[in-house]
């Protein structure tokens, strides 16, 4: 069972821009992405909102392979800002995993 | 007797009915009866060209009886009554035979069988049709005052529009004060006006007109007389209790809602913390800065959706109940100006801010509330964890159905509508009262606010769950019924009713309790004899009197005992 903390995405957030919470789920980023990248970037947000960090750190792979094309936040009906939602994503992981 | 002469039309309706039922045979069959002077089948009878025909035939061939073999009468009565009334014939001389629903619909496996049951009924018709006798609606004068049940803000807002096109307003409100649900709020959605001083505005309103009287602490007990006069017992309680009689041309009901109440236990209610959405927004107009609950801040709060609605197949409350995806929402929204850093986690089954509160929506989620989907079957639970905060237990099914534990300082229950417990104004108003609890309009598209009881129209949130400009909305389309109704001055009510012969009633008295709506009293006077007396105003022709008289002294118009015996014969006859 995971348990949320919702102080978390404090730790994620770098810019006022940050707005993975605006996200609706509806599924249009996974459908369009040209790396067929599965959980980014709705699920990977997820994980940031409820606070699942455990979550978040096994997708490192996945954050870094977003080409930044912004395909999907084109096309994205929430207003989300993808890319700069994954940016932030990069540095806490730099911190976080990387120590840099 | 003088022999009638009766046109019969049996249509095709396309082939709804000719695919099904020979309707040649059945005009053949019946081109021949006594009386009959003309039979013809119809492609469409209720065509302008076939209504042309029947004008021609009434006219020409002197018709004094018109039978249709068409389509449930709920749906043409009033066209070829009209046919008639255009051609000079008595309108209430005309039977409607339904061989659609009744024959090709219903016996498609079976044409011979459909065609001679059609034929059975079209005899039965005839036979019917031979005993009409011409009938001329009742006129009542209707008194130009309108009753409103319930000063909420849809019967606030009712009854200031009626006063203003010009009728006499009485309304009576249970409470000591007037306004509903809606007089205790603070900022409501969209806009952010106050509830208060809505209520405010509207009490002035209704307290300036001087054609509305204002009842508090006053209820309906009971209510005779029909539509364009109906008479009315109002009671007040408190100090000054007294019971008087008003006579209104029509009435509004407006009574509202009630909030649900879960059970002990349900998602954790009755654990502190744990609270309805009432209470909740209770809490919120009450807070200046940031929130507190019993002396200890709130910072995570957690909203669970749809309680006491959309409870599947047996529950009672099957409906969603509209406004409270959109309250809990703008609550949230409430709590963000008060205290931005606020965490918010809603657990909701579908996301229903229809139309522009959708924008709350969004905006909700750009301020940081997040959204967590459970699925029906699978409800979130709450406890009281160690640490003494509340913790909720969901499996998210938008983070691929992981099950999620949410601490909380504050669990908010998204309670829906209910029904209001109203048994006495149900029964003193012979309202229509549907499965779900809330009141029932005849028509839910073209007559959204006219209930089966003439001159009773329902608004507001007593008819099923609406937010506050929907109530409004529908109370204002009240008055407009009620406007239209009255302002003519005179209703004419269907002729089609019962009567007692006064020769044959023994005042036995089986009759009095029968009738639903209290039309039969028994009466001095006859002969010197007390006899039971139906009065033609209340009494909406529904023949439940007829049968139980054991003396066969009760008679509906247009279903006479006379006519039932002779449809019967009309049905039984051989077919060949
Ligand atoms: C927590 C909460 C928040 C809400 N927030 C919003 C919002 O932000 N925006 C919005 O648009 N809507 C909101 N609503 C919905 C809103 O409250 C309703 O739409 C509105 O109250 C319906 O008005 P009404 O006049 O039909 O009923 P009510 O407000 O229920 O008024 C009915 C009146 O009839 C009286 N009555 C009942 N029975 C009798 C009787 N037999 N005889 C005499 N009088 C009787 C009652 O005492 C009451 O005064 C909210 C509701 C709740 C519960
Ligand atoms: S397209 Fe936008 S709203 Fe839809 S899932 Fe992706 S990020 Fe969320
Ligand atoms: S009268 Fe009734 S059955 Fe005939 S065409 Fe019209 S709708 Fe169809
Ligand atoms: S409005 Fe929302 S919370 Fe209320 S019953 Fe409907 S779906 Fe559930
Ligand atoms: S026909 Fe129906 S409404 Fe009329 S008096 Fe008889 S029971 Fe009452």
């Amino acid at each position: 069972m995971a348990v949320a903390r919702p102080t978390f995405i404090d730790e994620v957030r770098q810019s006022e821009q940050f707005n993975a919470a605006a996200c609706m789920n509806c599924g249009v980023c996974t459908a369009i992405c040209p790396m067929g990248l599965e959980h980014l970037p709705r699920e990977i947000f997820r994980y940031v909102v409820l606070g699942m960090e455990e979550e978040v750190l096994k997708e490192q792979e996945t954050v870094f392979s977003c080409l930044l094309c912004k395909l999907c936040e084109e096309n994205c009906p929430a207003g989300v800002h993808i890319t700069e939602n994954v940016r932030s994503l990069r540095h806490y992981f730099d911190r976080k995993a990387f120590r840099i | 007797m003088n022999r009638r002469k009766i046109g019969v039309y049996v249509c095709h309706c396309g082939g709804n009915i000719s695919d099904y039922v020979d309707v040649e045979k059945v005009v053949d069959a019946v081109k021949d009866e006594e009386d009959v002077v003309v039979a013809r089948t119809a492609m469409f009878t209720c065509s302008d060209a076939t209504q042309q025909e029947i004008y021609d035939d009434i006219r020409e061939l002197g018709l004094d009886g018109l039978v249709v073999a068409s389509c449930s009468p709920k749906l043409h009565t009033f066209t070829f009554r009209g046919v008639a009334k255009r051609a000079g014939l008595n309108p209430f001389q005309y039977t409607q035979v339904n061989v659609r629903e009744q024959c090709s619909w219903a016996h498609t496996d079976d044409r011979q069988g459909a065609t001679e049951k059609a034929l059975r009924l079209v005899r039965a018709g005839i036979a019917r049709t031979r005993l009409l006798r011409p009938l001329e609606p009742t006129v009542v004068e209707t008194v130009p005052k309108t009753l409103v049940i319930g000063a909420g803000i849809a019967g606030l807002r009712a009854a200031i529009g009626l006063a203003d096109i010009g009728l006499s307003v009485v309304v009576v409100e249970r409470e000591a004060e007037v306004g509903g649900w809606v007089k205790d709020f603070g900022p409501m959605y969209p806009r952010d006006k106050e509830g208060r001083e809505l209520v405010r505005q509207l009490e002035a309103k209704v307290r300036q007109r001087e054609n509305i009287a204002l009842f508090t602490s006053a209820e309906v007990v009971r209510k005779a007389g029909s539509f364009g006069d109906y008479v009315v017992d109002i009671k007040t309680h408190g100090k000054s209790s007294m019971t008087m009689q008003i006579h209104v041309g029509s009435i509004i009901v407006a009574t509202g809602f009630d909030s649900y109440q879960p059970e002990e236990g349900e998602y954790g209610y009755g654990i502190d913390g744990v609270v309805t959405l009432p209470e909740y927004k209770k809490m919120l107009d009450a807070a200046e800065g940031s929130l507190e609950y019993h002396g200890r801040p709130v910072k995570d709060v957690a909203y669970i959706y749809c309680v006491g609605s959309r409870q599947g197949d047996d529950g009672p409350h099957q409906y969603c109940s509209r406004f409270c995806c959109s309250a809990a929402v703008h609550s949230a929204l409430e709590l963000y100006t008060r205290d931005p850093s606020a965490r918010q986690f809603h657990l909701y089954r579908d996301m229903r801010t229809y139309g522009r509160y959708e924008l709350m929506y969004r905006e909700s989620r750009e301020k940081g509330s997040t959204y967590l989907k459970f699925a029906e079957d699978e409800p979130p639970a709450v406890r009281k964890g160690a640490d003494g905060r509340l913790v909720v237990t969901i499996r998210d099914q938008l983070t691929g159905q992981k099950e999620v534990e949410i601490p909380a300082d504050l669990v908010v229950l998204v309670t829906g509508m209910v029904p209001r417990e109203n048994d006495a104004l149900v029964g003193a108003l012979k309202l229509p009262v549907g499965r779900d609890g809330f009141f029932n309009e005849i028509h839910p598209k073209l007559r959204p606010v006219e209930t089966v009881v003439d001159g009773v129209t329902i608004c507001g949130a007593c008819q099923f769950p609406k937010n506050a400009s929907e109530s409004v909305a529908s109370g204002l389309a009240a008055v407009t019924q009620s406007a239209a109704m009255l302002k003519q001055g005179r209703a004419e009510l269907d002729p089609q009713v019962a009567s007692v012969d006064p020769q044959l009633c023994t005042d036995c008295g089986v009759c009095y309790a029968t009738c639903p709506y209290d039309a039969i009293s028994p009466q001095e006077g006859h002969e010197g004899r007390r006899v039971a007396v139906i009065d033609p105003a209340t009494c909406k022709g529904c023949g439940g009197c007829a049968p139980v008289c054991p003396e066969r002294a009760i008679n509906l118009e247009g279903y006479t005992q006379a006519q039932i015996k002779a449809m019967i014969e009309g049905l039984a006859r051989e077919v060949v």
